[in-house]
């Protein structure tokens, strides 16, 4: 039996699904009021956003994997903003000093989905909203490890696994905020809850970085730092 | 922004199993009713090592209906020497456990193993009646799958 530790993230993801939970309830029971459009004199066609998230290039940047990404939202009535997401995710950790294993992946994602204004007052410039993403990547990963020994029969054992096809849906729900720094410019936070759909992780069992959805085993949580500009 | 990125990667854990060797089990069995049967005699398992040196892979297990022995990693045929033991008693049987092997990874923070696919089985017969595959795939140590038969001779 494989028996796995239980670790304090999934605790923290279960305490902040019933918070949230809790503090969206009220809102559920004046749902149809709250999602239909409001009538006024506001175009329903309201431009662009594009933006850039700096917390996976930070990742990349003091860790061993991350992703670029960049994203371009459109603003209906500044309510409703369908929005597509797409980056390049990257893992490599080379020759690990405790298990000595290597792990190399480098592919594209893509995400698409819809954010919500929740505030009331819906044309002002700063925003609170909540989302949810379709993701979607296929990826290669290539996993090798050095000095590998059979530890009973103590033969040296070769472990070198190259361009295994792996391919993984998941979806996303995103809370956040994005607030007018001036002119054109916003930065903005968003949360997000990720819950893998299907996954196809080739012939070595387990995959360990997956691009755009992160590592397998942590937390299922993520965050994004935005820089946005309205077009 | 770099704060949240720390949390980000900090916020992870180490996720092996903690049953992480991978054993082939073998069940005893009465050759005349196929039933589960109990293992009368002690029995010890070893092997040849790279070196030529013994490994011991089972030590003196007696009075049970099932054990459990190492697979190695990566050769095509494992060469089992089975020791048996009852008072004046002692028999020895080689067994040969032809398999396919299977990269396994779990995470870069655990250690690379294989699976195993058996292929065929044959023995001596001195105290081993006959062995056969009940089961083929060979993974992370699980008590409840029993992949191989064992039938023994009786004796006095």
């Amino acid at each position: 039996m494989t028996i796995r530790a239980h670790n304090i993230c999934t605790s923290i993801s279960r305490a902040t699904i019933s918070l949230l939970v809790l503090l969206l309830w009220p809102v559920a029971g004046s749902a149809q009021k709250l999602f239909l459009l409001e009538k006024d004199s506001i175009p329903l066609m309201r431009g662009f956003q594009v933006s850039f998230d700096l917390v996976g290039v930070a990742q990349l940047m003091f860790s061993d994997y991350g992703q670029y990404e960049g994203a371009l939202r459109l603003n209906l009535h500044d309510q409703w903003f369908p929005i597509v997401e797409v980056g390049y995710g990257k893992a490599e950790r080379i020759d690990d000093v405790v298990t000595g294993m290597s792990y190399k992946t480098q592919a594209p994602y893509f995400k698409a989905g819809v954010d919500f204004n929740l505030l009331k007052k819906k044309h002002q410039k700063n925003r609170l909203f909540a989302g949810f993403r379709y993701a979607y990547t296929s990826y290669k990963v290539d996993v090798w490890c050095r000095d590998l020994e059979d530890p009973a029969w103590k033969w040296p054992v070769s472990f070198d696994v190259r361009d295994v096809a792996c391919s993984q849906h998941w979806l996303e729900a995103v809370m956040g905020v994005d607030a007018q720094v001036f002119g054109p410019l916003h930065l903005g936070w968003s949360v997000r809850y990720r819950r893998r759909l299907k996954n196809d992780e080739g012939i070595i069992g387990k995959t360990w970085y997956v691009p755009g959805f992160g590592v397998s085993d942590s937390s299922n949580f993520g965050a994004t730092f935005n820089v946005i500009i309205d077009i | 922004m770099v704060a949240a990125a720390l949390l980000a990667c900090a916020c992870s854990s180490i996720d092996c199993p903690v049953q992480n060797k991978v054993r082939a089990v073998y069940s005893i069995r009465n050759a005349a009713t196929n039933a589960a049967d109990t293992l009368r005699d002690s029995l010890s398992v070893r092997s040849k090592r790279a070196d030529r040196t013994d490994t011991l892979l089972l030590n003196t297990s007696s009075k049970v209906v099932q054990f459990s022995v190492l697979m190695s990693y990566t050769q095509p045929e494992d060469t089992l020497f089975f020791y048996f033991r009852n008072g004046a008693y002692h028999a020895t049987d080689t067994v040969w456990l032809k398999k396919d092997d299977m990269p396994h990874f779990e995470s870069v923070d655990c250690k690379a193993t294989y699976f195993h696919r058996l292929t065929a089985v044959r023995s001596t017969h001195h105290a081993i009646d006959s062995i056969t595959i009940n089961n083929p795939t060979v993974s992370y140590d699980d008590s409840s799958t029993q992949h191989l038969y064992l039938y023994l001779k009786s004796h006095n």
